[in-house]
């Protein structure tokens, strides 16, 4: 997958009205694109495992 | 400072607690110890955003009446000091933001309130990486250093609280961990430093990084410390719903000293693999080595979905911290530290399908995790991959995504597990690098086990006198001609 450019992600910026100085797009676009190879692998991952619930449950919570 | 009382500096909170009882030692003088301490030392190391002394010397007079009525607190006259991330009544918190600099709360976090009602006596507010998220770049109260190197970083976000443990300017500290926030300064400043069960510990009055991952819990400089202080801040809270029912167990009564036939399972993706640097490999080996000569089972296990925590864990953690500085973030993007403001708006950017996989990662993970607890007592590998890292690295501008994963994901490994299966892990001090830095043991346990953590930490701790070695650092203020350190080409901005 290519790598977003800035350009792209000031227009993402835009959409939540977000205002960034040069330096902050250059190295937000190099933070983001980061996380995006590092998260589509995840994508691969079995998708019938334990239910994504935010935190753990305590079944004495119950109680 | 005198070596008297440099000495009675570095005892414990439970030794120290018990001169009081016994009227071998006044709440004043420790209270004026501290502050002597601090005044001394805290002008480079930065370990204090805001100190109390009106405050503390009348909380000390306080406890000396109430010592004279008999008055049974078990930390009486205890000078003790909390991460600028906890509200305090009538003192400012300001989450090491500039943001919240003139913030003053009227009401104490319940951590707090629960410990000045054990007796314990605030002596202020400790430095913090910007709310607590990590990589900040320029301190607005200065740059917290390592006491063991002044020229390297004493880790975070509670990085105050790792500073002022291991220097002595308290007895002990509260921190919050989210990811590594108590577990990495502890290692890196060569201090105990225990993450609770998560729902364990209050956190009503405490500013949140990330509400599924926060908690709060005690650096100190003893095992038993440790467990002394999670005994008094645990437990459910009416004003925090997602805190636990169960009976607090007495923890210290857990510190036997027998380990025998408990396993221990040797993370094999941390230890061996994960980027972990060869004399901190071989420091936690050695520690692996120990307690099985204490009797305890040790065993190599792999959890192969690890190498994925940090990057699943900074996806879920900085989605949720967003969501709470998003407001600031459009109106006052120039108050914020520029490393926060990148990182913040980096994660205010990321698509909501790989949010969301980042969840189901995070379900999977703490899953392997657990099911590696269901056979083992306690996972041990080391806390962080290698010792505290210089300043100026961490300054370093993130020039590529290579960098960014490295810096970011990469080196978050070794404590996000615990993180993101809710377990309860502890730090503790198991070697020095050749460059005289501390390095970290940690261990994972089963929620709520956390009297099975703070028993094995203590025997390893009682087996070996890491937790005996005590930083020097240099008297004086940034600017004195006296500094001798390597330090001058990092000041402060």
């Amino acid at each position: 997958m290519e790598d977003l450019q800035e350009s792209e992600v000031q227009a993402m910026g835009a959409t939540l009205r977000l205002t960034m100085t040069r330096e902050d797009l250059a190295e937000v676009t190099h933070r983001l694109n980061a996380f995006i190879e590092a998260l589509l692998p995840l994508i691969e991952l079995a998708a019938d495992g334990p239910e994504p619930v935010p935190a753990p449950v305590d079944p004495d919570r119950a109680s | 400072m005198s070596r008297a009382g440099d000495e009675l500096a570095f005892l414990s909170a439970t030794d120290l607690a018990a001169l009081v009882r016994r009227k071998e030692v006044s709440p004043v003088e420790l209270v004026d110890l501290y502050l002597e301490r601090i005044d001394q030392l805290d002008g480079r190391l930065r370990a204090f955003i805001t100190v109390c002394p009106t405050e503390a010397r009348e909380a000390a007079r306080r406890a000396e009446r109430a010592l004279a009525a008999g008055d049974p607190a078990p930390l009486l006259g205890v000078p003790f000091a909390v991460k600028d991330q906890f509200d305090t009544k009538g003192i400012r918190t300001t989450l090491g933001s500039r943001i919240l600099e003139a913030f003053v709360p009227d009401a104490d976090a319940t951590v707090v309130a629960r410990l000045t009602a054990a007796g314990a006596i605030l002596l202020g507010k400790l430095n913090l990486s910007e709310f607590a998220l990590g990589g900040t770049v320029h301190f607005p109260s200065g740059q917290p250093r390592n006491p063991w190197n002044l020229a390297h970083h004493p880790g975070g976000s509670s990085g105050g609280s790792g500073v002022a443990t291991a220097a002595a300017l308290a007895a002990f500290t509260l921190g919050e961990d989210t990811g590594g926030s108590i577990r990495i300064p502890a290692a890196w400043c060569g201090t105990v430093g225990l993450r609770p069960t998560w729902g364990l510990v209050s956190r009503h009055g405490t500013f949140p990084a990330s509400w599924s991952m926060d908690t709060a819990g005690p650096l100190a400089r003893t095992v038993a410390d440790a467990g002394l202080v999670l005994k008094l801040i645990a437990g459910q809270d009416p004003r925090e719903p997602l805190t636990t029912r169960r009976p607090v167990p007495d923890y210290p009564a857990a510190l036997t000293g027998d380990i025998r036939g408990l396993r221990v399972g040797v993370v094999r993706e941390l230890t061996e693999g994960g980027g972990t640097e060869p004399e901190v490999r071989a420091a936690v080996l050695a520690a692996a080595t120990l307690l099985g000569t204490l009797g305890a089972l040790i065993e190599d296990v792999s959890l192969p979905l690890l190498p994925l925590a940090g990057a699943t864990f900074m996806a879920v953690c900085d989605s949720e911290a967003t969501t709470r500085q998003l407001g600031w973030l459009k109106t006052r993007p120039g108050d914020y530290d520029q490393g926060t403001r990148r990182r913040l708006l980096t994660a205010s950017l990321l698509p909501t399908a790989l949010y969301h996989q980042a969840n189901r990662a995070r379900a999977l993970i703490r899953q392997q995790v657990l099911d590696a607890l269901a056979t083992h007592d306690l996972l041990l590998c080391p806390t962080m991959h290698a010792p505290a890292s210089r300043i100026e690295r961490e300054q370093d501008a993130v020039t590529s995504k290579d960098v960014a994963a490295r810096r970011f994901f990469g080196h978050r490994s070794h404590t996000t597990p615990a993180s993101l299966a809710g377990a309860p892990a502890i730090s503790v001090p198991c070697g020095f690098s050749t460059t005289g830095l501390p390095i970290g043991l940690q261990l994972v346990g089963r929620p709520y086990d956390e009297a099975r953590v703070l028993q094995v930490a203590h025997a390893y701790e009682q087996a070996t006198d890491w937790h005996r070695h005590r930083p020097n650092p240099p008297v004086g203020s940034w600017g004195s001609s006296d500094s001798g350190c390597q330090l001058l080409a990092v000041r402060d901005p």
